[in-house]
């Protein structure tokens, strides 16, 4: 336990630099409020993208982008969660959700699934590869 | 660039980046707030070169709790290049030998020149990236680009083929630009401009202001060497 942040600093000190080398399949987060666990969800996309940003909403963002670095983290956690599950990274992401949710009149269940975008051949592809098991919304509010 | 001012200059840009960073977690969950309001305290104890060297000692004991927190970095390669610079500079302060300050400091360097050069490899020798077509899938469904207007760029073949050369091209180059002082700022002012680029279309913020951080290393390297 004591020696795990070391294991996890040591990437960084020897790094790998392979940045892009492939550009593999990309999660989207998709979230849906429930009136009881076992619900029909309507999925709804987590924190879609606007269709514009302005050129000095990009420079003001260099300086102040918490939501877009939060939202780039919960990437992480989806392709963690795929990869090497853990209930850190399922938490992390119910979290999110909720904290974003929390506010807006609904259902008291929260669940969300991964769906991986890739490219075969000319064909975009969606894929399910997660669904979480639905949580109740007030236990994970902030 | 002396030694001295090298790792001086480090020390503030890193400090103002992890700052930067930190400000931007003090609007997220509570229970992490603690942690960066004592980061951003360090980071001004070392902007103001006080204490030294213990605010960097501080930092660097503070990232490895920050790593458990989240598991890993938190922003992958930008906060890894972060973790580099912090535990270079660190180094760079309390070895008790000369040769192994600079030993450590010149780590750094020879990293940031690495982190272009082997991005540039792994990409020439992937036939999509030479296409423009890997590129291409960035732009159409990577989890990037800030706006759906962005992925329209996906259907800009030559031009897409264009940029992925010239990305290319200017990561292999690098150690070239080791030749001379001003070839090298030329070099850094290029790589600058790529990362710029990429926190504008991909929101990439934090890796312009932790590579612009490490700059000063390598141009004491390269004035160490050449």
């Amino acid at each position: 336990m004591i020696l795990r942040p070391f294991a996890l600093l040591l990437p960084a000190l020897i790094p790998s630099w392979n940045f892009f080398d492939v550009i593999a399949p990309s999660p989207r987060i998709e979230a849906a409020r429930l009136a009881s666990p076992d619900a029909q969800p309507v999925w709804r996309e987590f924190r879609p993208r606007p269709q514009r940003v302005s050129p000095g909403e990009m420079v003001r963002r260099l300086v102040w982008n918490p939501r877009w670095n939060e939202t780039l983290f919960l990437v992480t956690c989806a392709e963690r969660l795929v990869d090497h599950p853990t209930r850190h990274s399922e938490d992390e992401i119910f979290r999110r959700i909720a904290a974003d949710l929390v506010r807006e009149p609904g259902e008291p269940w929260l669940v969300f699934r991964l769906v991986f975008v890739s490219r075969q051949g000319e064909a975009i592809e969606r894929e399910v590869l997660f669904e979480a098991q639905p949580r109740r919304l007030a236990e994970l509010a902030p | 660039m002396t030694f001295e001012s090298a790792v001086r200059l480090t020390e503030i840009l890193l400090a103002l980046a992890l700052a930067q960073q930190s400000l931007e977690h003090l609007r997220g969950p509570r229970r992490d707030r603690l942690l960066f309001a004592g980061r951003i305290g360090l980071c001004g104890l070392v902007i103001l070169g006080l204490a030294q060297p213990w605010p960097l000692v501080g930092l660097a004991v503070l990232s490895l709790a920050i790593l458990q927190r989240y598991q890993g970095p938190y922003n992958g390669g930008s906060d890894r290049m972060g973790l580099l610079a912090l535990w270079c500079l660190t180094l760079a302060r309390v070895l008790p030998e000369p040769a192994w300050r600079e030993l450590a400091f010149g780590y750094l360097g020879l990293q940031l020149v690495l982190s272009y050069v082997i991005s540039g490899w792994v990409k020439v020798i992937n036939p999509d990236w030479r296409s423009g077509r890997a590129l291409g899938d960035v732009f159409r469904f990577s989890a990037y680009p800030v706006s759906e207007d962005l992925r329209g760029w996906a259907e800009r073949p030559r031009v897409l083929a264009a940029m992925s050369w010239a990305v290319m091209g200017f990561e292999l180059a690098m150690p070239l630009t080791l030749i001379s002082r001003e070839t090298l700022i030329a070099g850094l002012a290029a790589a600058a401009a790529f990362h710029l680029a990429n926190a504008c279309l991909f929101g990439l913020n934090r890796f312009f202001w932790t590579w612009l951080a490490a700059y000063p290393a390598i141009l004491w390297l390269q004035a160490r060497f050449f």
